[in-house]
């Protein structure tokens, strides 16, 4: 539990830089970068004694199918960077070039490292290193098929995200041809909280629901999209959307456990959005 | 049908990759005679040699396998796959 | 192929109709139509065809093929062997088998027993 509040600590206040770092520049930035800069660009060989951590991490090769084992890799805090992505990206470079695992942007935008760290769905590049706990465990996201290492596959969560039409569905032209769809800014507000989801599974991986029935039931993702095109002033395939979603696997095996809104990294809560749908289709 | 005169059952993950090896030789029957038989030749020597191969306990790589083997045939069975071919790497 | 099956099985057409328009090259096809007029194929019939796809699948001994033989047991095929011969009866009698029904058969007897009482075999 303890290790539980801290994750969520760490991720809301990393959560501020990406966004701050594109509107605020100034101040923010440079706190953040600051704090990063400091551990990063200790050289390896001070005088400063080693703060060593070690890392569990699950590994498993389909070319040498043995069973999967956790193995762990200590790594000097000092000389990385603040971030679990950090300390993987150190691993893999100094340690264990076979360590697989997806990443892209490092800011919390692509979605790509998402995983399970000490039991929490989060992405890796947000996520803090614990420096003092005891060693992090770094797993797969839970009940995925596992292609290598920390890498899962993804199709059948693709697949129910497009199974959901997320594109803008009209029945009449725009009101001046050739041009955009105006919309108001409260009809535009109605999409926040939504429009934000990067699409890393990390809340459908960590739903009970979800892992019971990964193929029937939608998952919190792609219900949160449903909601956003649901709810988008200038869709005109509201009704039908609706009745696409009504169905007793589809949308009616969310049980408002709200692991979701725990897991999702962006701090969104798409329990409460599948709430949405679910009151829409009793009006 | 009567059950197998004592011949041996069937774990319900062999029945799988049983019906999976089935299905691949169905999605080849839609494809050119030319390209049925290749894909029949690759198909075959791929199950026989995993039939081999692979540890028959070891099931978290055999689920491996057979959902490597759903994204394949799904690929197959679509009417924009002619063919199909292997590249054998060697090494390691 | 499988359309056409999946057709088939859907309208149930007296068989002897469908052995005039499909199959011109089954074997004994035309001396069926003309000696026959029960909507069956007759089990020697089916048995033969049997027995003569599996004597030309490449593993096996055709000297050993008998109508009682075990495909695992007797002609020390494995269970791939097995899914490609009920594949070839499928296409020897222009049928489908689904997956719980081909796993069954695993004799020349139970192939011949599931082909003679299936109506659409042809």
């Amino acid at each position: 539990m303890a290790t539980g509040l801290l994750m969520r600590g760490a991720i809301s206040t990393a959560k501020i830089s990406p966004l701050a770092s594109r509107f605020i520049p100034s101040r923010l930035q440079a706190t953040a970068a600051a704090a990063v800069a400091e551990p990063v660009e200790q050289p390896t060989s001070t005088t400063k004694p080693k703060d060593l951590k070690t890392f569990q991490i699950y590994r498993w090769n389909p070319d040498n199918p043995t069973k999967p084992q956790l193995r762990n890799y200590e790594i000097d805090l000092n000389s990385c960077g603040p971030m679990v992505l950090d300390a993987l990206i150190k691993i893999k470079n100094e340690i264990d070039p076979t360590l697989t695992f997806r990443r892209s942007c490092r800011e919390g935008i692509c979605g790509s490292c998402a995983m399970n760290i000490d039991g929490c769905n989060g992405l890796a590049c947000l996520t803090k290193i614990d420096k003092s706990g005891p060693p992090s465990m770094i797993n797969p996201l839970p009940h995925m098929f596992v292609i290598k290492d920390l890498v899962v596959d993804m199709t059948n969560f693709y697949n129910q995200y497009k199974s959901i039409e997320p594109w803008l569905k009209r029945k009449n032209p725009p009101p001046v041809k050739g041009k955009e769809i105006p919309q108001t800014k409260k009809d535009r507000a109605k999409l926040d909280g939504m429009y934000e989801c990067i699409l890393c599974a990390c809340c459908s991986t960590s739903c009970p629901s979800y892992w019971w029935n990964p193929e029937s039931y939608l998952g919190p993702a792609a219900l949160l999209h449903a909601n956003r095109w649901i709810m988008d002033s200038r869709d005109e395939y509201t009704k039908e959307r609706l009745d696409a979603v009504n169905d007793e696997f589809k949308l009616y095996r969310c049980h408002t456990i709200l692991n979701c809104a725990r897991a999702c990294p962006k701090g969104l809560n798409p329990g409460k959005q599948i709430q949405n749908i679910k009151k829409l289709e009793l009006s | 049908m009567g059950a197998s005169k004592g011949g041996t059952r069937l774990s319900g993950m062999q029945k799988q990759v049983l019906s999976m090896y089935r299905g691949f030789l169905r999605a080849a029957r839609s494809k050119s005679l030319e390209h049925r038989r290749q894909i029949e030749s690759v198909v075959s020597a791929e199950f026989r040699r995993n039939s081999k191969q692979v540890d028959r306990k070891n099931f978290i790589y055999i689920e491996y396998l057979l959902h490597r083997g759903k994204k394949q045939l799904d690929q197959l069975n679509s009417p924009d796959t002619v063919g199909l071919s292997s590249l054998n790497v060697e090494g390691n | 192929m499988a359309l056409r099956a999946a057709v088939l099985r859907h309208i149930r057409v007296p068989v002897q109709t469908l052995g005039l328009k499909s199959n011109p090259r089954a074997p004994s096809g035309s001396i069926r139509l003309m000696s026959s007029h029960d909507d069956h194929l007759s089990k020697e019939e089916v048995a033969d065809r049997v027995l003569s796809v599996v004597k030309s699948f490449p593993k096996v001994d055709p000297s050993r093929v008998t109508p009682e033989v075990h495909f695992q047991k007797d002609l020390g095929l494995d269970s791939l062997d097995s899914v490609e011969i009920v594949m070839a009866l499928e296409e020897e009698f222009k049928l489908e088998i689904p997956d719980k029904e081909a796993d069954k058969i695993d004799s020349c007897n139970l192939a011949i027993e599931y082909i003679h009482n299936h109506p659409l075999a042809s």
